[in-house]
């Protein structure tokens, strides 16, 4: 009982850090499977997510008349909740404009279009370095989801709390997006067959971009959850990409359950092995994914699809 | 089409050219306003990149995380002058260690296709790259191998010294000169025609008869080897080794260098982009310091409107010269299909 509650806090940890993995996979598999492009630029959204937000809660602006100093003399819990609104509505709009260019590479080769979010990953970060600096920055979260609380004599800190709770909430609205309304059926249908969806009469172009922006801003999303754990630098963004890379590939492509899967499992084995050899802790996520795709080489859950080709 | 399937002279007037080019370099680099640094550093990544192109442009396999192969050659020359000095045998050791690795990760990766080789080539990379770092009392960490002096090396009736840029820079040129002859022997080889029939069409290649993941193998095992020479020699230039080559933004430079030339349509391909991406990297920087924002933009630039880089360019043009604008659109219509 003892070993288990000393264990808990690592646990929690972990899958704090998974179901944020997973959002972050989510957007990523989701554009995969309707637009079949890796988008290597996602990890740059995420973090341009933090950034973004940081200048919503605190646009530092120094003379800025009635408007702005009536902003901010609202509290942080406010303006935190505006930032968390608005913030990933700038990334899907990012996104979009994204997804304009890319349009150039399809019916071409698929590297084209990869490679073309690798030069966007590159703009993004330096754009992102050339306006805040390569220093660390810090955003901001409200008291009441700072800090630490004690249970059964371990110390658990509440924002871990907050971000698990935060990462079950918006899987489950994604989830009941995809799965309870119309435009989910589409998107769903999109990324079965493309060519099929278009032919039913269905604006293909505008729901690409569509989806390219949604899962842009879920990037975003967990870029402002994420940050203030991992800590806001311009290549923050990396850090958030392989994971979601190691998720997709691990749960299967085009897979949201597999999704939500790889994404727990990379975060427990990220949060377990943290607890004890801190050092190897990012390993054990490659391993994990070595170990499953030598068993099963298409992930957890995933189909034989058109990517493959 | 890469090459005539007829099969190719062993070496050609382009191929000629380029060679006069490349050792006449010290000769006229400095009224050129280039050092001789400079080209030891294309050199090598020239190297790295026609290796590369092996796999992307000729086999149509993605890898992300070649900066791997590059970055153990580094550390195995590094390792192996800190015990024995003697250069061609650090050169041999930096090859066979690269190969090695590579051929182990190429077990995993040789039955992969699409998506899920790159991923999985992103996954090895980021793997090398995190053990490079955390063995510190093998590589020596964040700061790498340090202070790998420059030899000279004895061939008993003279000897060379590295410490020159100019001496050194001679032999990475005739290794350069070594490996575009096996390297275009290679391709034009029945060996080359089937690594161009998976990229093609990897079911089509497998039905016709080639045991594809055997191919696939071997060509990411010969790539990586290739890397490892050009990690050695990176590491005798810059007298170190260090894990940044490894990271996944090391590796996807190459990736751009040899698109950015147009390593699909041309074996010059890589050989463009690598001069292109160095020169870029110091005119861009020498004017502005976030040169990796404009090389990005114009990478972006290149994906959209000719990624075909600019040996596709060229073409064009040449096509246009002749008087048949029509000559290169079918072929790359009739390649598009094929893909």
């Amino acid at each position: 009982m003892d070993f288990l509650n000393n264990l808990l806090p690592h646990l929690l940890n972990g899958l704090a850090l998974g179901l944020l993995f997973a959002l972050i996979a989510l957007g990523f598999t989701l554009i995969v499977s309707v637009m079949e492009i890796i988008n290597l630029a996602h990890g740059s959204l995420f973090a341009l997510g933090a950034y973004v937000a940081m200048v919503i809660i605190n646009p530092g602006f120094t003379d800025s008349g009635a408007l702005g100093s009536y902003y901010m003399s609202l509290p942080l819990g406010l303006r935190y909740v505006i930032a968390l609104v608005f913030a990933p509505i700038v990334i899907a709009i990012v996104g979009f404009g994204l997804e304009i260019i890319l349009r150039r590479t399809y019916g071409k080769k698929k590297e084209y279009g990869l490679l073309l979010t690798f030069g966007a990953a590159l703009v993004l970060e330096e754009i992102i370095r050339l306006i805040w600096g390569p220093a660390e920055q810090f955003l901001p979260t409200p008291d009441a989801i700072s800090g630490a609380f004690i249970a059964h004599g371990m110390i658990y800190s509440t924002y871990r709390v907050y971000a698990m709770c935060f990462g079950i909430f918006a899987i489950i609205m994604v989830w009941l997006f995809l799965e309870k309304t119309p435009y989910g059926a589409i998107i769903k249908a999109g990324a079965h067959d493309s060519e099929m969806v278009r032919a039913l009469g269905i604006n293909l172009p505008r729901l690409q971009m569509l989806v390219f922006g949604f899962g842009a801003a879920l990037a975003g999303i967990a870029g402002i959850i994420l940050t203030p754990i991992w800590g806001l630098r311009p290549h923050v963004g990396i850090d958030a990409t392989i994971p979601a890379f190691l998720i997709i590939v691990l749960g299967g492509i085009g897979s949201f359950k597999g999704a939500v899967t790889g994404g727990i499992l990379v975060g427990l084995a990220v949060g377990l092995t943290g607890a004890y050899a801190s050092d190897w802790s990012l390993l054990s996520m490659y391993l994990l994914l070595i170990a499953v795709l030598t068993f099963r080489s298409r992930g957890l859950f995933g189909k034989k699809t058109a990517l493959e080709a | 089409m890469l090459t005539s399937p007829r099969g190719a002279p062993l070496v050609n007037v382009q191929m000629l050219i380029f060679f006069a080019v490349l050792l006449s370099y010290p000769l006229w680099a400095s009224s050129a306003g280039l050092y001789q640094y400079l080209g030891v550093e294309i050199a090598i990544f020239v190297i790295y990149a026609l290796g590369f192109n092996l796999l992307l442009g000729y086999t149509g396999l993605p890898s992300f995380g070649h900066g791997a192969f590059l970055g153990v050659g580094a550390y195995a020359y590094g390792l192996w002058q800190s015990a024995f000095p003697n250069v061609f045998a650090g050169l041999l050791i930096a090859i066979v260690c690269a190969g090695l690795s590579a051929g182990i990760v190429a077990l995993f990766l040789s039955h992969r296709r699409g998506i899920y080789f790159a991923l999985m080539t992103i996954a090895f990379g980021q793997i090398f790259w995190f053990l490079s770092i955390k063995l510190r009392w093998i590589t020596g960490g964040e700061d790498g191998l340090l202070n790998i002096l420059r030899p000279e090396i004895d061939f008993r009736f003279t000897s060379i010294n590295l410490s020159s840029n100019v001496s050194l820079f001679y032999l990475v040129a005739i290794l350069l000169i070594a490996v575009i002859l096996i390297l275009w022997r290679v391709v034009h080889s029945p060996f080359g025609t089937a690594l161009q029939a998976i990229r093609m069409n990897e079911t089509r290649a497998r039905f016709a008869g080639h045991r594809v993941w055997l191919i696939k193998w071997s060509v990411f095992t010969l790539s990586g080897a290739i890397a490892g020479l050009a990690g050695g020699l990176l590491c005798i230039t810059q007298e170190s080794a260090y894990p940044d080559v490894m990271s996944l933004h090391a590796s996807g430079f190459v990736v751009m260098m040899t698109l950015i030339g147009g390593g699909f349509v041309s074996f010059w391909g890589p050989v463009v982009g690598a001069i292109v991406f160095i020169l870029a990297r110091d005119v861009i920087g020498a004017w502005t310091e976030t040169w990796l924002l404009w090389y990005g933009l114009l990478f972006m630039a290149v994906m959209i409107v000719e990624p075909e880089g600019v040996v596709g360019v060229w073409r064009r043009i040449e096509a246009r010269l002749k008087g048949k604008t029509a000559g290169v659109a079918p072929v790359s219509a009739a390649k598009r299909e094929a893909v």
